[in-house]
């Protein structure tokens, strides 16, 4: 399980500085966590990451290979995958075919269909979905769609996933869920993680360290205690979102 | 002198072909860029306006440019009908059109086209008919101008900058805009959106067929039941060089278009001429999606 | 469950297949005829499925490849007196290298942009051919091959057995449920590994490589190639219209579609050809705005049994 890093990326829209030289790094088998007031490039980063989109300069490096430069599928390949935060399931498809696709396409590659739906349906239980995997995936609510998502990441085999405010829009109760579905998940199936959140609260239980940004810059980083104390994140959160505040 | 003649000649002459083939496409255009729809039946309602000019004339002796008015008029009625049974039901209460309406509406409109032009064989024979109407020429130094071309190409040029002003400068025509960027900012501006989605149809279509009028000019013999299968695919190149959406890109467009056609045929076949015309499309698209000018 | 065994359509369409097989020996030559142009739309029904009934990239230029399978058999036929069969394999090559070099650029475009700048290809071929007097320009080539029913019948017969097989093989698989996420959502099949590029310029050139083999079998039959006759936008009409009455997607659809389309228009031939487009555009209007998934779609969805029979 290689290391993720990010070395100095920057992102430039038609004139607008959306990442300003960011360096991040996951190590094998960590959670790290990735916050910011909206517009602050979190996007930016994790979709210059799953290959979506191209740095404008800097490297995405997985291990020693570097990976910035490959397309969308070919990074899934490697053992990447990303979570859409609006959830795009395969609306026509069944809740196993969406499954079974990551299984057979992501970074195993296994051809047989019996064995990809076995393994698809194993991830849907994992993840509690067991009575919805006949149903089609546009049946489901939007909490079953946000898990379908992290179930087909999974199912690519990738042992470093990036999550896009899988956590956002939930009430206190379900997150309290989906943080011990997390957990559990964790606990039988290996990966680092990258959390994007808008919200701090799933973040600063679940990652072991984690970066702010803010206008396209790194402006803090360290574990979850020393990140809220930190008076450049106060700031920037207070500036602009004053219901989220920390904790 | 004489190569200075002929060069300016062309060139004038592709300009004025530019302002037919810009006004035939420019309804095209409206509906395209405002309502995300590409109608493949396009080139059927030019035919329409076609045989319209030409049955005015016939059974009531309008000349073309009359008959572009009075074709306008119809296409305002007809536009709002096409509104309604082809679109209303894929843009109702949405937020932008997916693309699985925006295919609905291809097919549904490429079967409108197959539907339209055999009936049209059926109603008006496969026969090619002309208008008989030549108002002269009018010298302008060494070059002789034929006066209807020179007509329509004012009439072009007047029908395309008046929607730009239209657009610009009318509240509805705001409402129109603010739709084309996103359907939900058209409530916020408070206008009803398929009021304001099905005028701009109509309004489209009006153009359209007073186009198609025009086109009768050019064209004196060539009016015939599939006219639309070349006029529809000018007009897909034209939007897309110009830009969808862009008003005036439909007369950057027709400019680029005409004038590539009338300088090349002086040295290739005609149809080599289109061919390339057609075929601008591709790199425009891979290269520059937003239209030639940004 | 899509992903299953293979069905009773399958086997019924085998077992049809192998009765045509035996068709000329056992029924008068006229049924032979009529059957040779059922299986001739049949296969451009096939052929236009593998990317716009799989993908729902609507390929309105398609007769693009047929044209060039037609001039492929002719030009061969009529300079090097090539056979024929040879003729409709090398019509096949080349509808596969024309496919995949246009694929190439043009399958990047999405939507309306895709179908345009098919239009706007085949518009262009046209015309360019009319401009070359190696393959006759606007004269095409008259080629004297003579009347050699029991060839057409058995080449036209091989090209849809195999497009049907090849339909089967696609759709039951890997393959079949990348190219459903392809169809259901681009950007999301990408993030789960699909290629979806490769994917896609695949179909595209199968889709080529079989309207080239029927555009050479066209010209076979017809003894000519002729530009405005073989470039005619009607077959690329005709063709969608097949796929849209009949199915998109699946494997009964095209010749279901073929079927409902091509017959009517043969033991109707005292009513104007024109009539019957009249009749196939008010009815893809009809489909595409009120039963998108076409006749074989709708029965699916309607019942879950028939949905098992129709795999």
């Amino acid at each position: 399980m290689p290391t993720l890093r990010t070395e100095a990326v920057s992102k430039e829209f038609g004139g607008v500085q959306a990442l300003k030289g960011v360096t991040i790094s996951l190590p094998a088998g960590s959670t790290l966590g990735l916050i910011g007031p909206n517009g602050s490039g979190k996007t930016t980063l994790l979709n210059i990451i799953a290959g979506l989109e191209k740095p404008t300069s800097g490297a995405v490096m997985l291990g020693e290979t570097r990976i910035d430069h490959l397309p969308a599928n070919a990074i899934v390949k490697l053992g990447v995958a990303k979570t859409h935060q609006i959830p795009r399931p395969f609306a026509e498809m069944t809740t196993r075919e969406n499954v079974s696709v990551a299984v057979m396409y992501g970074r195993r590659r296994i051809k047989d269909t019996k064995r990809s739906l076995n393994e698809a349906d194993r991830l849907l239980s994992l993840l509690g979905m067991d009575a919805r995997r006949d149903l089609p995936a546009s049946s489901l609510t939007v909490q079953e769609k946000k898990r379908l998502e992290l179930a087909r990441a999974l199912a690519t085999g990738a042992d470093v996933i990036l999550l896009d405010e899988v956590f956002a829009g939930l009430s206190s109760d379900e997150l309290r869920d989906s943080i011990q579905l997390f957990r559990k998940i964790r606990g039988e199936v290996g990966f680092s993680a990258l959390i994007v959140e808008h919200v701090m609260g799933a973040v600063l239980t679940l990652a072991e360290r984690v970066v702010v940004l803010e206008e396209g810059a790194k402006i803090a980083e360290g574990t979850p205690d020393e990140v809220v104390h930190n008076e450049a994140v106060i700031r920037a959160y207070l500036g602009f979102e004053e219901n989220d505040s920390p904790g | 002198m004489v190569a200075l003649a002929v060069i300016l000649s062309d060139l004038l002459f592709g300009i004025m072909l530019g302002c037919v083939f810009a006004v035939v496409a420019h309804g095209l255009n409206l509906i395209w860029g405002v309502v995300k729809v590409v109608n493949i039946a396009h080139g059927e309602f030019i035919m329409l306006g076609a045989y319209g000019a030409y049955f005015l004339n016939v059974f009531g002796g309008f000349n073309p440019l009359l008959s572009a008015v009075v074709d306008g008029a119809l296409g305002i009625f007809v536009g709002y009908a096409f509104y309604f049974s082809f679109l209303h039901r894929e843009l109702r209460g949405k937020e932008r059109i997916t693309l699985r309406s925006e295919m609905v509406t291809l097919v549904s409109t490429f079967g409108l086209s197959l539907f339209m032009s055999n009936l049209a064989v059926v109603a008006f024979t496969g026969d090619f008919v002309g208008i008989n109407w030549s108002p002269g020429t009018v010298a302008l130094g060494f070059l002789e101008l034929p006066l209807g071309a020179l007509y329509v190409t004012i009439l072009a040029v007047l029908i395309i900058s008046t929607s730009v002003v239209f657009l610009d400068r009318t509240y509805i025509g705001n409402a129109i805009k603010a739709y084309s960027q996103d359907i939900t900012a058209t409530q916020l501006v408070g206008a009803n959106p398929t009021k304001v989605a099905s005028l701009a149809t109509a309004l489209g279509f009006s153009i359209t067929m007073a186009g198609g009028a025009l086109l009768t000019v050019w064209i004196p013999t060539g009016i015939n039941p599939y006219m639309g299968a070349l006029y529809a695919p000018i007009s897909f190149v034209i939007v897309v060089l110009g830009g969808p959406g862009k008003m005036l890109g439909s007369l950057l467009g027709g400019l680029t278009l005409g004038v590539v056609i009338d300088v090349l045929q002086a040295f290739v076949p005609v149809s080599l001429a289109y061919a390339v015309a057609f075929l601008l499309l591709i790199p425009v698209l891979l290269f520059r999606p937003e239209g030639i000018v940004k | 469950m899509r992903i299953a065994g293979l069905g009773v359509t399958f086997f019924g369409l085998l077992a049809l297949m192998l009765l045509l097989l035996i068709l000329p020996f056992a029924f008068p030559f006229s049924t032979s005829v009529i059957v040779i142009n059922l299986l001739f739309y049949t296969a451009l029904a096939y052929s236009i499925n593998f990317i716009t009934g799989m993908t729902g990239y609507v390929s309105f230029g398609h007769v693009v490849f047929l044209g060039i399978g037609a001039y492929a058999l002719g030009a061969s036929a009529d300079v090097y007196g090539l056979d024929p069969v040879l003729g409709v394999l090398l019509g096949a090559a080349l509808g596969l290298v024309f496919a995949l070099m246009i694929g190439l650029v043009t399958l990047r475009f999405r939507g309306v942009y895709f179908a345009i700048s098919t239009v706007v290809i085949a518009l262009a071929a046209l015309n360019i051919v009319l401009e070359l007097p190696q393959l006759g320009g606007s004269q095409g080539i008259i080629l004297n091959l003579g009347f050699q029913p029991y060839s057409w019948y058995y080449t036209i017969w091989g090209i849809v057995l195999f497009e049907m097989l090849i339909t089967y093989y696609i759709n039951r698989g890997k393959l079949g449920l990348g190219i459903r996420a392809i169809k259901s959502d681009e950007d999301a099949a990408r993030s789960v590994g699909v290629n979806v590029s490769a994917l896609k310029l695949y179909l595209f050139g199968l889709s080529g490589l079989f309207a080239g083999a029927g555009g050479a079998v066209f010209a076979w039959t017809t003894s000519g190639v002729f530009p405005y006759e073989t470039f005619s936008l009607n077959f690329s009409l005709q063709m969608l219209a097949m796929i849209i009455i009949g199915g998109v997607g699946t494997a009964l659809g095209p010749i279901l579609g073929a079927v409902v389309v091509y017959l009517p228009s043969y033991y109707f031939l005292t009513v104007a050809i024109g009539t019957q487009l009249i009749i196939i555009g008010f009815a893809v209007v009809v489909i595409a705005l009120f039963i998108p998934e076409g006749i074989v779609g709708t029965l699916k969805r309607r019942s879950a049994s028939l949905r098992e029979l129709l795999e």
